[in-house]
Formats: C-alpha cells, sequence, structure tokens
C-alpha cells in the first residue's frame, strides 16, 4: 500500500533525522563559539558510546550506560578544547582544522586499542519490535520514538537555556561578538570550553542512540558524522534551529530514496543523495536556509 | 530613525548623583609601549587622566589613540609601561579583569550586538558584577530610566536603534558594570550634529554629576575640547601635547598642525 509505505519511509527518516540533527546541534556549538568545523565530533561519539557499553556491560543497567555516556561526553567535549583545540585559537584556522582532524584519527586508534576492532552489538533502551496501528505496521519501534523524542527534549532544553538564562546569554553574545563580550567582563575562554563540552554531549547522544541500529566499531560513526554535517550546512552552520530542520530533511530525503529506490541499490544511494544535497547547498545557498550572520554582513 | 524624540535622552539627575565622586579614581599611564606585530603603535606614553575629570585624547588617523584605550583595557598586551588604576598596576591584565577592576571600554563604531534585544545587550553589562537577582533588576530600570528611548525598544533586536540609540545603548551597558573610568572611542563617529551634540552633553554629565573619570578619544578635537578639562595630543605614537583644554584648544599652531582646525 503506498500510503502505508509513505507513512512508515516519513517516520523512519524522521528518527534518522533526529540522529543527525543532534550531531549537527553539536557542530553548530562549536561552530558558533570557534568558527571551527569539529572533525572529531563523530569519533568523539563514538568513544563515548563504548564507554557506554562497557558501563552497560559490567553494571547491565541500560540507564546507567546512558548517563555516563552522556556526562562522558562533556568532559570529552571540554578536555579535547582545552587540551589541543585551545593552543591553536590564535593560529591560522587551518591550524585548528587539522587538529580536529588529528583528534579523530587518535580517538579511532584508541578505541580500536582498547575496545578492539570488532564489530559490537548495542543494546536499544526499548523494544525495536516496530509498533503497529491496528495491524498496519508503521515501520518504527518503540526505541525509535524514544530516540525522537530524546534529540527533541534535548534541543528543547538547550533552546530554553541559550534564550532564557544568564549562561545562554553569555554563550549568544560571546558567540556574536567576542571582544564586546570580553569588554563586558564574559569570560569568553570559558564559554567555548562550555561550548565544546555541550557538543560533546550531543554527540554522545547521537551515539548511544544510533549504535543499536548501525553497530559500534571505531568507525562506526564517520558516516553519521557525514551525514550531519551534512545537516549542518543545510541550516547554515549558524543556526540551532537550522541545525535540526536541516537533520529532518536529510532523514526524510535519504529516507525516500533508500526506500522508493529499494534493495541493494536503494542502501548505495543513501550516501550519494547526502553527497548531492550537501554540494547542492554550498552551491546555490551556501549560508544554508536559517542563515543567521547576514544581518552583520552589510 | 526618530527624529523628533530626543534621541541619546536626559539622563536624571537624581539617578547620576549616587555614589558621585568618592567612587572615581585617577587613571595613569607611564612610559606605555604596545603595538602590532613589528609595528609601534604606542613609543613610551604617559597620560594622566584625573579622578573625575575627562581627559580628551586627539590627534591624526594613526595616532595611536585607539592602540592607546586598547592597552589600558587589556585588548592588547602592552610591551612596556604601567597602567595605573588608582595605583594598582593594571598591566597585561586580561579585558575581563581589568572591567571588573572598574576600567569600561566602549570601542569605536559596532559597539552594539546587533542581533540580541536591546535588554540583552544591556544584561551583557552586568556580567562582570556579582549581584543578586534583584539588584539586576534594580540597575537595569535604573538604566532604563536614565535612557528613556531604550526602554521603549528593550525587546526590539538592537539592529533596529538609530545610530544616537545605539551610542546610547554601548555607554548604558558600559555604566552596568558600574565603573570608576570610562573609556570611550570616537563615540560621536557618524552621528549627525544635533546627536553628537546630546553625546557630548551625556559626557559631561556623567562626570560633573557621577563622578566618572572619562578618557574621550576624539577625531573631533574641536568638540571635544569644549568639553574637556585636559588634553593630550598624540602623533605617530607620542605624545606631543599636554595641557588644560583651554590652552591646547588656543594654541592656534598647534591646532594647524596636528588637530586639523
Amino acid at each position: 500500500m503506498p500510503v502505508v509505505e509513505f507513512l512508515q519511509f516519513t517516520l523512519g527518516g524522521i528518527v534518522f533525522g533526529m540522529v543527525y540533527a543532534a550531531i549537527a546541534l553539536s557542530l553548530v556549538l562549536i561552530w558558533r563559539g570557534t568558527r571551527l568545523v569539529n572533525f572529531a565530533q563523530g569519533g568523539m561519539a563514538m568513544f563515548t558510546t563504548y564507554v557506554a557499553i562497557e558501563v552497560i556491560y559490567k553494571t547491565h543497567s541500560y540507564w546507567s550506560g546512558f548517563v555516563i555516556a552522556l556526562a562522558a561526553g562533556l568532559v570529552l567535549g571540554a578536555a579535547c578544547e582545552l587540551s589541543v583545540v585551545r593552543p591553536t585559537l590564535n593560529k591560522p584556522p587551518l591550524n585548528a582544522v587539522i587538529v580536529t582532524i588529528g583528534l579523530l584519527t587518535v580517538l579511532e586508534g584508541l578505541a580500536g586499542i582498547f575496545f578492539g576492532g570488532q564489530y559490537r552489538s548495542f543494546p536499544p533502551a526499548f523494544s525495536i519490535t516496530g509498533l503497529r496501528v491496528g495491524g498496519t505496521p508503521l515501520g518504527v519501534s518503540r526505541f525509535d520514538v524514544f530516540v525522537a523524542a530524546a534529540v527533541l527534549v534535548a534541543s528543547l532544553v538547550l533552546a530554553v537555556m541559550f534564550r532564557f538564562t544568564s549562561a545562554g546569554l553569555r554563550m549568544r553574545a560571546a558567540a556574536f561578538n567576542a571582544t564586546i563580550a570580553r569588554l563586558s567582563g564574559i569570560r569568553v575562554a570559558r564559554v567555548l570550553t562550555v561550548g565544546w563540552a555541550l557538543a560533546g554531549l550531543f554527540g554522545a547522544l547521537a551515539g548511544v542512540l544510533v549504535s543499536p541500529s548501525t553497530f559500534l566499531y571505531p568507525n562506526s560513526m564517520d558516516a553519521i558524522f557525514v551525514y550531519g554535517f551534512t545537516a549542518a550546512v543545510l541550516g547554515g552552520l549558524d543556526s540551532a534551529l537550522g541545525a535540526v530542520v536541516g537533520g529532518l530533511i536529510l532523514g526524510l530525503a535519504l529516507s525516500y530514496s533508500g526506500g522508493y529506490v529499494g534493495g541493494s541499490v536503494g542502501a548505495d544511494l543513501t550516501s550519494l543523495v547526502a553527497l548531492a544535497i550537501l554540494v547542492l547547498v554550498l552551491m546555490i545557498r551556501p549560508d544554508g536556509l536559517f542563515a543567521g550572520s547576514r544581518m552583520r554582513r552589510v | 530613525m526618530s527624529s523628533e524624540a530626543d534621541p541619546v535622552g536626559v539622563p536624571n539627575h537624581a539617578d547620576l548623583r549616587d555614589g558621585a565622586a568618592d567612587h572615581s579614581a585617577s587613571l595613569a599611564v607611564e612610559g606605555l609601549v604596545a603595538g602590532y606585530g613589528e609595528v609601534i603603535a604606542l613609543d613610551g606614553v604617559s597620560v594622566s587622566a584625573g579622578a573625575g575629570a575627562i581627559t580628551a585624547v586627539l590627534g591624526a588617523n594613526g595616532a595611536g589613540k585607539t592602540t592607546l584605550l586598547r592597552a589600558v583595557s587589556g585588548m592588547i598586551k602592552p610591551r612596556r609601561g604601567r597602567v595605573l588604576l588608582g595605583g594598582t598596576d593594571m598591566a597585561g591584565r586580561s579585558p575581563e579583569q581589568v572591567v571588573r577592576a572598574g576600567i569600561a571600554h566602549v570601542p569605536e563604531g559596532q559597539g552594539v550586538i546587533p542581533e540580541l534585544t536591546v535588554d540583552e545587550n544591556l544584561r551583557i553589562g552586568m556580567m562582570s558584577r556579582r549581584a543578586g537577582k534583584a539588584d539586576r533588576a534594580a540597575a537595569l530600570d535604573e538604566a532604563y530610566g536614565r535612557f528613556p528611548p531604550l526602554a521603549v525598544r528593550r525587546r526590539k533586536l538592537a539592529s533596529t536603534l538609530s545610530g544616537g540609540e545605539r551610542q546610547m545603548l554601548v555607554i548604558a551597558r558600559a555604566l552596568l558594570a558600574r565603573p570608576r573610568v570610562l573609556l570611550l572611542d570616537e563615540p560621536s563617529l557618524g552621528l549627525a550634529p544635533r546627536v553628537m551634540a546630546q553625546v557630548m552633553d551625556l559626557v559631561v554629565r556623567l562626570s560633573r554629576e557621577h563622578g566618572l573619570t572619562i578618557v574621550l578619544v576624539e577625531q573631533n578635537a574641536r568638540s571635544a575640547l569644549s568639553i574637556a578639562d585636559h588634553g593630550v595630543v598624540l602623533n605617530l605614537g607620542r605624545i606631543v601635547a599636554s595641557a588644560d583644554a583651554k590652552t591646547l584648544a588656543a594654541d592656534v599652531a598647534l591646532r594647524h598642525h596636528y588637530l586639523g582646525f
């Protein structure tokens, strides 16, 4: 039935789209503060997901693994910023980019040494059997609903924090105009560290949520990172709302193309479609759909 | 543009008088050397800004006026020399520390953050202070009382403000840090003459009634000297004249040579 099929592809697209949105948000958090694309974001997420799986095996509790992964994301994000990114900040921008690529290599290497290179299955929080409404399969499971809801809630909390708290105002001020922020007494360096920590948290969330569908191995987040990056560029890299909408658009586009083309061709097509979207956005609308900085460029 | 409304606002005397002269502090710069890379922009500059007075820093483009303010507020690290705030050396401290010590720097040009609302721009001014919620609210109310045009637009983006209102906003934000010394870089730049006169009037009130020590960097030497107590003239990174503002304004040779009027 075409209608049911469409519904299934749409719901599936939204679920994966929210994972891409989480990665995109983590990239936006760092971009806004440091004007830097963190190529290690996927590697950081992979690493914290390994932390989660080890904790789950030790404690037999999914939720302690989940919470500790998020905490590890915060710590890892802050640690990366303080240790290797901070020294590059007053250097040419390419230095920082190379450092994040180096960081990715190190994290993937360390994961291979500590946790091994084999594919490991990661448990979901809830049942992964498909939900049905009156006998009609929806194509998504209880866990998929949790995935979408978790990212949505985290994004809303972030939005409220940015809009209504003093810490959020400090982050926005530092992102828009670091000089004014510093002259007003905002410790911009500290704000950047907080931004990296939050980015680490969103990456960790994405890693824990996506790994039940992808298996976990040292390179498992590479493709997810590329999709998240595409979503962030789609949203303009500067806008948190843009990141979420970009994630959803990409998730739907990949779900439809993979679903309707079908078979192994459809599966192979997804990365091509993502690449095509990335190229198109950069060609036609390089500021993204939600460019926020145009006002300043006048 | 609000042409009929008073774009700079009339400061309320009662608001300005609280904690006058006793909070003010003198600022002295001694033998300051600063620059960018190979370029020496300040070459052994000494300036003394008396407590509660207006000191005008004059000179042509590239004389080192802006660099002087940047070195005082910590935006660039001086290579040599001292920056004394009431006797304490501030040289080499970060801008975050300098503003906490009581020196507020209003930089030239784009001082507002256009992506934030007027209210948010003002709240940024209190980030350097440890103050409770009630104190913050009271300080904001006081700022809005002092600058009524800002109160009307508090929920609007700062990008919607006119030039005069923007200048008002950045000065109001600097005052929220409760500074003892205010560094103003070209506050009249790009403003219509009438608005410019109002900004100058505000600067005078801040000094006379609030006891603020003010260092005023201006290209427009004539109007700066008309409100200043003391003036210094910078040329290629060195002080070439330092005197009473009236004396400087009366020195025809100096005016022709360095000040262009």
